[in-house]
């Protein structure tokens, strides 16, 4: 594996090298108009758009060739474009990953390598969880296990796929009862259903430039539909498919810096919003250690 | 080092997996019921003041079989053998209805408010349908329960109970017959047993009274609705609490009660409270020729008002004329100095809105897809009322009396809403963004203000011991709508004070006269 490539997230196949820093921020801008309330596709002219900013900061750690500490944090701000609902803000979920590639094979022009992942999420900062499509998060602290195996094959051309099973805390309201769209409960606590995400990617990795094709599918098991004219809630049954695509690309000067931008678009969701995404950022790799 | 740190990773990963596995993520709910053994059985309640009723005995229960007859004993045999056939799940519905059935049936009528607390969704042409009694099943579905549907309801169920009970009491103690339990030793007491009679069965006469009447508020829940009241009737019988005469006896009477507050229900003024096109227009009128800005609808599209013409709506041991007397002053005008001002405070609250304020916001928003402000004070009497440890007939007195208090609240909030139709804060300043929804009616004054100071009011005389906390309660209720830009300071000022009244009006006139206490 190249040394200057900077792998960031929980989902790709690319590992730092022992004592590599890559790190950064990116940021994203996130909008939709039409979101399905329940399975059924609407607009609403109550939020009209609603957009959703984040800046994130990534570190990604070698630890060793073959264990990677992944640590982000996003800061993460919403706003509705019409009606009259007060936007929301704040620092959300600090996500601490070991990212462990406990299976390689070259072959004579193509490798194959496997990765195990575990990720732990916790809300830093107490925004609510009540306030949906607004809300920055779920207020849960989240474990999830991740299994990705990465196929490089001839002149840079790869395979990438990795599927997630993400346990979820149960979230706790404001206010002592609920409905959550199928019954209601005196209490506080909501109970969370788990998420289940797979993503797959195609793409060209080579001389300092990746490029791929992805597809996205996060898939809630359990919650509730929104029903109709209501509002989102925490838990419901929040599923999305999309697709996307990102290019990353490794400055010549200065060295070591690389600028990312990818786009996402949903296909296909329920109880969320059609999104289209855009993100960009920029990282830098530090070497505590000159690479072998 | 090294394998310490994979021992490490070993270890997270086996503590999480466990997680997965075993972590209870089920909801308990924070209201819970111990079996109720109250130590005041109030044998006198038959003579507590009724509500609708004009006696006790207005309804007619004939006398019960003696308990050495062959009839009477064929029923404790069939009880012997429910008993030696227990089943778990039988045995939990016992469990579940010994908390209380007065309690019980708030738990679940605030679940069924919460369920149908939704507004209508709109039509492609931009208008709205109106929620169809005939045809609840429909979309929309009906009825939608906003918070003066939901205090009107409220206070039938609960005073239907009521006054059920009462007369339930009367044949009691007029008839004297003992539990199953009591009368043979081969029937288990499977719930706490008292020396209340048996005939009619307490818990028959309610199932019958809250059931019809949540059939005829919730017509598209029949079936839950059926259950649950087959269910209450069935733990009587199984726990040697009431034999099958005692319940049938019970169940007749308390449909026919049922139906006296039916008769009521029908021809209250409910029907025609949403008004019409002409209604709607003239209020309009109203407010722009007292030089102010008529309140409009803040959604989109435009929702028309909710339930303007809900001050006919009859109030309970009140008249129109007092709720009328009652009626504040009227609020600033728009472009007054002392409306901007209040428009100023309104967006400083928003402009900062903090987590704390957001918070109470929501502690209180009580919106839609909520059991309504009104609920919210179902939800803080009931644990008062289970520490209590009330008889059955006392806490529906408890119940129905606060809740007819909210009910005359909503009437004289809606009165003061509709007679003023002044705007929201957000309509004169678009700038103004709200914590949680703003509802779609005009703001002075501010109803979850109206509704808790009268259910502060009511409560603070049944339990003057916590009337301090139902003060603070009432007073961050109403500061959480100026705190979510849903209100001008005076229009939860005003509510406290209208609520307040109304409170009063019950506690002086009815609630401190009717000889329970």
């Amino acid at each position: 594996m190249s040394a200057s490539v900077c792998g960031q997230t929980l989902t790709d196949g690319l590992m730092m090298p022992k004592k590599n820093l890559c790190t950064g921020f990116m940021y994203t801008h996130d909008q939709w108009t039409e979101y399905w309330e329940g399975e059924l596709k609407r607009d609403n002219g109550n939020v009209g758009k609603v957009t959703t900013q984040s800046l994130m900061w990534v570190g990604n750690y070698g630890i060793t060739n073959r264990v990677n500490i992944i640590a982000m944090l996003p800061y993460i701000k919403t706003k509705a474009s019409m009606g009259t609902l007060h936007g929301m803000e704040g620092v959300q979920d600090l996500s601490l990953g070991v990212k462990y590639n406990f299976f390689h094979k070259k072959f004579e022009k193509s490798a194959f390598n496997t990765f195990a992942v575990l990720n732990f999420s916790t809300p830093l900062s107490d925004y609510t969880p009540d306030f949906f499509p607004l809300s920055i998060g779920t207020q849960t602290t989240n474990i999830t296990y991740r299994l990705t195996t990465y196929f490089k094959i001839e002149k840079g051309w790869f395979v990438n796929a990795s599927g997630g099973y993400t346990w979820r805390s149960n979230t706790t309201l404001d206010r002592p009862s609920y409905f959550n769209g199928n019954e209601f409960f005196i209490s506080d606590e909501v109970k969370m259903p788990n998420v289940f995400d797979l993503f797959v990617s195609l793409g060209y990795i080579k001389n300092g430039l990746q490029v791929e094709l992805n597809y996205m599918q996060q898939n809630t098991l359990g919650g509730g539909d929104i029903r109709r004219q209501d509002m989102p809630f925490v838990s419901n049954r929040m599923n999305s498919i999309k697709v996307g695509a990102l290019v990353m690309y490794y400055l010549p000067k200065p060295k070591h810096l690389a600028l990312r931008a990818s786009t996402a678009f949903t296909v296909d969701g329920r109880n969320m919003g059609q999104t289209t995404t855009l993100m960009g950022g920029a990282l830098y790799t530090i070497q505590f250690q000159k690479n072998q | 080092m090294k394998s310490k740190f994979y021992s490490h990773i070993l270890y997270a990963i086996l503590l999480t997996t466990v997680c997965i596995t075993s972590c209870d993520k089920s909801i308990e709910f924070s209201e819970q019921l111990t079996p109720l053994n109250p130590t005041n059985l109030d044998p006198d309640a038959a003579t507590w003041s009724m509500v609708l009723m004009t006696s006790p005995d207005q309804i007619a229960v004939p006398a019960p079989t003696d308990v050495t007859s062959d009839a009477y004993k064929a029923e404790l045999a069939s009880i012997k053998d429910a008993q030696s056939k227990l089943t778990k799940s039988q045995q939990q519905t016992i469990d579940y209805w010994s908390g209380g059935g007065v309690l019980r049936w708030n738990q679940i009528f605030r679940g069924l408010v919460a369920r149908y607390n939704l507004p209508p969704a709109p039509k492609a042409d931009g208008t709205y349908p109106a929620p169809d009694a005939e045809n609840p099943f429909a979309d929309p579905m009906f009825p939608f329960a906003n918070p003066p549907y939901a205090a009107r309801a409220y206070s039938y169920v609960t005073a239907t109970i009521y006054d059920a009970l009462k007369a339930g009491w009367h044949y009691k103690y007029l008839y004297n017959r003992p539990s199953p339990s009591k009368v043979d030793d081969a029937i288990q007491a499977l719930a706490p047993e008292s020396d209340l009679p048996a005939y009619p069965s307490e818990a028959a006469v309610m199932s019958g009274a809250a059931a019809e009447m949540l059939k005829l508020l919730f017509p598209a829940s029949l079936e839950e609705i059926t259950r649950m009241a087959a269910d209450q009737r069935n733990a009587a019988l199984w726990s040697g609490k009431a034999s099958s005469s005692d319940i049938s006896a019970g169940l007749a009477l308390g449909k026919a009660v049922a139906a006296l507050f039916i008769a009521r229900a029908r021809t209250d003024g409910m029907g025609a409270a949403g008004g019409n096109k002409a209604i709607w227009e003239a209020l309009k009128l109203n407010a722009s020729s007292r030089g102010d800005e008529p309140w409009v609808s803040l959604e989109t599209p435009p929702r028309p008002p909710m339930l303007p013409l809900f001050n006919k709506v009859l109030p309970w041991k009140m008249t129109y004329d007092q709720i009328v007397a009652i009626r504040p002053p009227a609020p600033p005008l728009r472009g007054s100095a002392e409306m901007d001002a209040e428009c100023a405070e309104v967006k400083y609250y928003t402009d900062n809105l903090t987590r704390e304020r957001l918070s109470i916001v929501h502690k209180w928003a009580d919106g839609a897809g909520t059991y309504s402000p009104p609920g919210h004070w179902n939800d803080i009497a009931a644990e008062h009322i289970r520490d209590a440890g009330f008889s059955e007939v006392r806490a529906a007195r408890a119940f129905a009396l606060l809740n007819m208090t909210m009910h005359n609240a909503a009437v004289a909030c809606w009165d003061t809403k509709y007679f003023y139709f002044n705007a929201r804060p957000t309509q004169l300043v678009p700038a103004i963004k709200t914590g949680t929804g703003i509802p779609n009616f005009p703001a002075y004054v501010s109803g979850h203000s109206t509704f808790s100071a009268s259910a502060a009011e009511f409560l603070s005389y049944l339990f003057p011991a916590h009337s301090g906390d139902f003060e603070a309660m009432a007073s961050e209720a109403s500061m959480s709508r100026l705190y979510g830009g849903i209100h001008y300071r005076k229009d939860c000022e005003g509510g406290l004070v209208l609520g307040k009244d109304v409170g009063k009006h019950i506690v002086e006139t009815f609630a401190k006269l009717d000889g329970a206490d």
